[in-house]
């Protein structure tokens, strides 16, 4: 699917700016949004799903506008919210079928075997009798994906699906992630966990402040950090004084001193040494920059 | 727009998710239980069921239906507020409002849910009341019933509470704020608005007659569907209001705008349903405006009499096709150039013919007249030939009923029945002459002049063309021929009436008069609850009519008594100007259906309890005699009144049915006709009317005073002619009971009472089955005793000026006449008022008893004590003297009409002194000079101004809300309402006062409230202190439990001495005076207080004296 985005603002009626003046195009694959908290994530992502109105600008997917051709576009869509708990009173598998005689026009039994097929996929089928709200935070989520997924969708938008999870269910949500964008599925993946992006997607766009602070492949954001990713081995003293100028990405003590690793536009302190950054290294550069830190 | 897969679909887990919620599993749980208790309590076999439960198969699903109908709208709301909103903190609805379904699939998928869920649930309850009816041999079960109450109470019920939560919430998006309002506004319709804006505010059903009758059906079903269908459409218009509004993009915009259309639609749609509801029920009350008018009109226009009557009445559906023969007279001194009649406005005349002639008529509403070509001299008869056709409008009966008692619901248990006067269906017919449905050339009910009176009975013929299979009951002797039945009464009646249905008769003769009962085939358990009277049913008869002509001293006059089974839809009032209600008719009493909820017929519970009684007083009763005792007591309880009630609240429900069978003793045979008084005739009626009176009233424990002393300060200062028009009806009633109990009270003190009631029955026995006139019976009076009643009538009905008795003294001693022992008591009373008066006094030898307040079945009927009248001149003080054979336990002053208070004065007599020798004294005598006690004497009453209260307590918030709201300032307040806050006043016969005898009263507190008797000496000195009293504990019921335990009261006595507490013991104190102790006393002053600290309920200040020494 070909998403196009042009000019997109959200303004809420108490004047807050949640997103401004968007321009972004987004084809198959998997697609990542990063931003912190509060960034416009997810005013994005709801807009996206026809959940929300955007206040100005346009949508257009495979050249449908969302806004007036709604009920086609949902069709197409499949969504994970970021906050998703479960009717309190439905198994597993009611709620995924409950989901599913809304999206596809099957018969029952074709349904019913397509739930439990998707249960199996996101290895849920051994739970399938239990109730969803007793499920472990990381079994909603794959039951969210579940849901999302159920209706074959075109579009899938999954917001923050990550927060909250341990390593290895992390871990399995990212390989789930992983085979869906082999179809020809565009998926979007907002997240505040540059690991989330590094590591399932090839486009992504970084946003802050509701702005496009960066938009292109992972790789592309890294290079733009290269030669400002120092590692030192600092003292106490002279760590105190660096990490109160300088954003810090990390901190390992070695023999009683410190090995760190900061982000500066020049050679912060002479031992100094250019390290080879990773994703991670971008998205505190382009953050500081952002706030407004002088990495000089 | 909709799809039915999305609904579907979504009602199916959402009602899942439901079904999952403790809070429906409670209520469902709670719903199921309470009416499994009131289905197994009420009517299954494992109790004695309540006869009303199974009298009709419709009642008791009917009933569980109304009952959970509140708590299913409070539940409904707390389920769907919760359904539809919209939690801000989880995303949950938005995985569902991302998918391919309309605002409309989803909000009708949602409301589909808990839709289905109550409905089921009202089934499943519904489940009871069916397998307890099957499972009981008396009961009837109907399987229609279990099918239409959840369809026309619960459907539109449970929609319109979920459309308006649905909507409420989506618009406030608030669900707590929501369920406070709707649950509130739930309660307000509860309290005030279900009865009132024709039922429009009803959405529950609660109060809208839907209970059918299984003689003639569904009644008023049309304004019930009505109403229920614009409930249900307003709930679907909001439904789709709710998917406009809900917080969700639209799929189309123009769907968006064509789910609000549809809903406005709606909308206007079921606004216009509410118009015509409300039409429905208006356009009624304004034909009776209009009728009334006509009436007026018509009032002061003289008409000819009617000598005779021959209608001919075809039934044809809900119309008839009749022809009235009339043979009619000039009674008048003048030419009349104009006739007309009143005939029910939904009867239309087809054609009009005077002395075969066809005339030219027009019409006036109800009225139809001919004033051309008409020329009729004094005496003159002419015969008139009236066709007409048409239905019968309610609305023309009983106008003279106010529109709050007319508008008012026949209550039938829990159930609001609609009042039918007539009946006019496909398979009933019911017709009385209250709806018109024959004319006539009497006018009806106006505010111009009074009803004018019927001059004389009409000889009437009935032929009816009944279809087969169908009974047609009337007055008069029946002969049929082919499908024509002819009835032809022996006399001339005042008016006939006529019921057609599936009657079944059972009919017995004794001293040569028939006695029929019709019912319903269905409706015969009375033969088998009564299967072993038949060989004793003539005896039983015998003996019941006997015993009421012995106490009515009047003899039946009519060939045939006929107890006609009625709907329980049928409904009467009481009126000014007669004495009896629509039940009765000539010859005929309409009884309810099976009985309705009338205690005597509900035969299982009256056997139970008569087992009970027996038990209790070691009787051994057979079968038979059990059968014969419950028959004599429907009929003396019921249809004679020979034993009254036990409790009434006087002045309320003043329009309780009334199916004494005096009315065909007096009202239908004969009657005195006064144009100037006519009161009259409704006051000899209510003199003769020998039924036994309630014997326990309480509307003075609930209001301070009794509702007889109400209407005699009313009539103190407002004449009875304005009274008539202004008063609320209750008022009007009792006032005029009680003016004819005085008018005929006076009459018999002055005729001699024995002579006047011997004539007054000879007059009516030898003036039977006519109309007489006033001039007639005042002239049969000047003959017979010399005095002309018309000056003392024009005295009683017109003066409001009241005489005032003073109970000066009452002396009682046992006294030894020779060897036998007897009783003197000598009571002197005084007329302070301002006319003169009547004193009935009489004598109570029983020993109060608590087995006297329960109602016994088949209790003796009391013999009536006869008592003694006086009249007192005004300004009079007289002495009376009773010797009685048997020991006087209380004496009762009847003041009838005074400024008394109590009106009647019961007085215990206590402990009776002996006296050896001295003359008996039985009669009375005017004292001329009174003695004045030589023993000087302060006596300080709660009326006087020397006594106050004080109470530092304040009133809760509540409490002081509720007393604001009360307009009506009340000097005297019931003994019920105690107030731990204020000593209020209250009125009884056992309190001390000249005419008022009265005593403030507060609950019992911890000794902060006080009330306070301060006299004004003379002299000072010691002097002896006495209280009031009621008697032992104040005559508190204190339980068998505290039989022995005492009671104080706590007095302070600021004395010359100082001041002392006193700790009085009530326990065994005498009514009237207890002597508290001696003081010394300045001429200064002093006081006597006594404080609300007391283990009774309550605290009674009444009066203290002060006797010198």
């Amino acid at each position: 699917m070909n998403i196009e985005i042009t000019g997109l603002s959200k303004i809420y009626p108490n004047g807050h700016a949640a997103i401004k003046n968007i321009d972004l195009q987004i084809g198959s694959g998997m697609f990542g949004l990063l931003g912190p908290n509060g960034a416009g994530k997810s005013s994005f992502m709801r807009i996206l799903v026809t959940v929300q109105k955007a206040t100005s600008g346009t949508i257009l997917m495979d050249g449908l506008d969302i806004n007036e051709h709604r009920h086609e576009i949902r069709k197409l869509i499949g969504y994970l919210p970021q906050d998703f708990t479960f009717f309190s009173k439905l198994k597993t598998w009611e709620f995924l079928d409950y989901t599913a005689q809304l999206s596809t026009s099957l018969k029952k039994k074709k349904r019913l075997a397509k739930v439990d097929r998707l249960l199996d996929q996101v290895g849920l089928l051994d739970v399938r009798e239990r109730m969803a709200n007793k499920l472990s935070g990381g079994m909603k989520r794959r039951l969210g994906i579940a849901q999302a997924l159920i209706g074959e969708p075109r579009l899938l938008v999954i917001d923050e699906p990550t927060t909250g999870l341990d390593p290895e269910e992390r871990i399995r949500f990212r390989n789930i992630l992983s085979d869906l964008s082999q179809r020809d599925v565009t998926i979007i993946l907002s997240t505040h966990i540059v690991g989330d992006i590094s590591s399932t997607c090839h486009n992504m766009a970084m946003l802050n402040k509701g702005e496009v602070a960066f938009k292109g492949s992972p790789e592309g954001m890294i290079d733009q950090v290269r030669g400002h990713v120092w590692q030192i081995i600092l003292d106490d003293a002279e760590f105190d004084t660096l990490k109160a100028k300088y954003p810090v990405v990390s901190t390992i003590p070695v023999d009683g001193k410190w090995e760190v690793q900061l982000i500066a536009n020049d050679q912060p302190h002479p031992t100094a040494k250019v390290a080879n950054p990773n994703l991670e290294h971008a998205y505190v550069y382009f953050m500081e920059n952002e706030f407004g830190v002088s990495l000089v | 727009m909709i799809s039915i897969k999305n609904i579907v679909t979504i009602s199916t887990y959402e009602s899942k998710v439901l079904w999952r919620n403790w809070f429906f599993r409670i209520v469902a749980l709670a719903g199921i239980f309470f009416i499994g208790i009131f289905n197994l309590v009420e009517m299954s076999s494992l109790d004695d069921p309540s006869w009303w439960a199974m009298l009709n198969g419709f009642v008791l699903p009917y009933a569980s239906i109304i009952f959970i109908s509140i708590p299913q709208a409070a539940a409904v709301i707390f389920l769907a507020t919760g359904l539809i909103k919209k939690d801000k903190k989880l995303d949950t609805n938005e995985v569902f409002f991302v998918r391919a379904i309309s605002n409309l699939d989803y909000v009708f998928g949602k409301a589909l849910a808990t839709f289905k869920l109550f409905i089921l649930l009202n089934f499943v309850i519904l489940l009871i009341p069916f397998i307890v009816g099957l499972t009981n041999p008396l009961a009837t079960v109907n399987p229609m019933a279990f099918i239409i109450y959840p369809l026309i109470v619960s459907v539109p019920n449970i929609v319109f509470t979920m459309g308006i939560s649905f909507l409420l919430v989506t618009i406030i998006r608030n669900q707590p704020i929501s369920i406070v309002l709707l649950v509130g506004v739930t309660g307000v319709q509860l309290i005030y608005y279900f009865d009132k804006f024709s039922n429009i505010l009803d959405f529950t059903g609660f109060r809208i007659s839907m209970l059918a009758s299984e003689m003639s059906g569904f009644i008023d079903i049309e304004f019930a569907l009505w109403q229920r269908a614009f409930f249900f459409l307003t709930g679907i218009a909001f439904l789709f209001l709710t998917a406009f509004f809900l917080e969700r993009l639209s799929g189309h915009k123009t769907t968006h705008r064509a789910t609000a259309g549809v809903g406005v639609v709606l909308l206007l749609l079921s606004s216009f349903m509410m118009m015509k509801v409300w039409t429905m029920r208006q356009s009624p009350i304004d034909l009776r405006q209009a009728m009334i008018t006509a009436n007026g009109r018509w009032a002061n226009e003289p008409n000819l009499s009617i000598t005779s009557h021959a209608i001919t009445l075809e039934w044809a559906g809900n119309e008839i096709i009749s022809t009235s023969d009339l043979v009619l007279k000039n009674n008048t001194r003048e030419l009349l150039d104009t006739i007309y009649f009143s005939l029910n406005p939904g009867l239309t005349v087809d054609t009009l013919l005077v002395n075969e002639a066809p005339v030219q008529f027009k019409q006036d509403v109800q009225i139809i007249y001919v004033n051309k070509d008409i020329s009729i001299a004094p005496d003159q008869e002419i015969k008139v030939r009236i066709k007409y056709h048409g239905a019968i409008l309610q609305a023309a009966a009983h106008l003279e009923v106010d529109g709050k008692r007319y508008e008012e619901s026949n209550d039938f248990i829990m159930f609001a029945l609609t009042k039918k006067y007539a009946f006019l269906e496909e398979d009933y017919v019911l017709l009385t002459n209250d709806v018109l449905w024959y004319p006539d050339t009497e006018v009806g009910y106006n505010r111009v002049a009074v009803a004018k009176e019927r001059q004389a009975f009409t000889n009437f013929e009935l032929l009816v063309k009944v279809p087969e299979g169908k009974t047609a009951i009337s007055q008069g002797a029946v002969t049929v021929s082919g499908d024509v039945q002819k009835f032809k009464p022996e006399y001339p009646l005042p008016c006939i009436s006529l019921v057609i249905g599936d009657y079944v008769k059972k009919e017995i003769i004794v001293d040569n008069v028939a006695y029929a009962v019709f019912h319903y085939p269905k409706n015969d358990y009375f033969l088998k609850q009564l299967d072993q009277l038949a060989d004793t049913l003539s005896y039983l008869i015998t003996d019941v009519v006997s015993e009421y002509e012995d106490a009515q001293k009047l003899s039946y006059p009519f060939k045939r008594m006929q107890f006609v089974e009625v709907p329980l839809h049928f409904a009467a009032y009481n009126k000014i100007y007669e004495s009896h209600q629509a039940f009765l008719q000539p010859e005929t009493v309409f009884w309810p259906e099976e009985g309705a909820e009338i205690r005597q017929f509900d035969f299982g519970r009256q056997l139970r309890d008569m087992n009970t009684q027996a038990k209790k007083t070691n009787q051994v009763l057979t079968d038979k005699q059990k059968q014969a005792n419950i028959f004599n007591d429907l009929i003396r309880k019921v249809f004679t009144k020979q034993i009254g009630s036990k409790w009434v609240n006087d002045g309320q429900n003043m329009d309780n049915p009334d199916y004494s069978v005096f009315p065909n003793y007096y009202d239908f045979n004969s009657g005195i006709v006064s144009r100037d008084w006519a009161l009259l005739n409704r006051c000899i009626a209510t003199y003769l009317r020998n039924d036994k009176q309630v014997q326990n009233d309480y509307s003075r424990d609930i209001n301070g005073i009794s509702f007889t002393e109400e209407c005699n300060n009313l009539m103190q200062t407002t004449p009875l002619s304005k009274i008539l028009t202004e008063a609320e009806f209750s008022k009007i009633s009792k006032s005029v009971t009680l003016k004819s109990q005085y008018l005929f009270s006076y009459l018999g003190q002055t005729l001699g009472e024995s002579n006047f009631k011997s004539f007054l029955y000879e007059w009516v026995n030898t003036h039977q089955h006519q109309l007489n006139s006033y001039e007639d019976f005042r002239q049969a009076m000047v003959s017979r005793f010399k005095v002309d009643i018309d000056p003392i009538i024009r005295t009683v009905f017109s003066e409001t000026s009241q005489p005032a008795f003073e109970i000066l003294d009452v002396q009682k001693y046992e006294v030894m006449d020779g060897d036998r022992k007897r009783y003197q008591v000598i009571v002197k009373a005084k007329n302070s008022g301002d006319s003169d008066g009547v004193l009935e006094v009489k004598f109570n030898h029983k020993e109060n008893n608590d087995e006297d307040y329960y109602a016994k079945i088949n209790e003796e009927v009391a013999e009536e004590v006869q008592g003694r009248l006086s009249v007192i001149k005004q300004g009079e003080t007289k002495l009376f003297g009773y010797v009685l054979d048997e020991k006087p336990n209380a004496i009762s002053i009847n003041t009838i009409i005074s400024r008394n208070i109590p009106s009647v004065i019961n007085m215990s007599l206590g402990t009776l002194s002996k006296r050896e020798g001295g003359i008996l004294f039985d009669g009375e005598q005017v004292v001329t000079n009174e003695m004045k006690s030589a023993q000087y004497e302060v006596i300080v009453d709660n009326e006087d101004k020397q006594f106050t209260h004080f109470s530092p307590i304040k009133p809760t918030m509540l409490k002081a809300y509720l007393d604001s709201r009360d307009t009506v300032v009340k000097k005297y307040h019931g003994s019920w309402n105690s107030s731990y806050s204020s000593w209020f006043a209250t009125t009884g016969s056992d309190f001390y006062g000249s005419i008022i005898r009265s005593a403030h009263f507060t609950r019992s507190g911890g000794g902060e409230k006080i009330a306070t008797w301060t006299p004004e000496f003379r002299e000072e000195g010691f002097y002896d202190i006495y209280v009031y009293m009621q008697g032992k504990n104040q005559n508190e019921f204190i339980g068998n439990e505290s039989a022995s335990k005492q009671f104080d009261y706590h007095y302070i006595i600021n004395n010359g001495d100082g001041t002392d507490n006193i700790k009085y013991n009530i326990t065994n104190a005498e009514p009237g005076w207890n002597y508290l102790g001696s003081y010394y006393f300045n001429k200064t002053g002093g006081s006597v207080s006594l404080t609300d600290k007391c283990e009774l309920w309550r605290v009674y200040a009444d009066a203290v004296k002060w006797v010198k020494q």
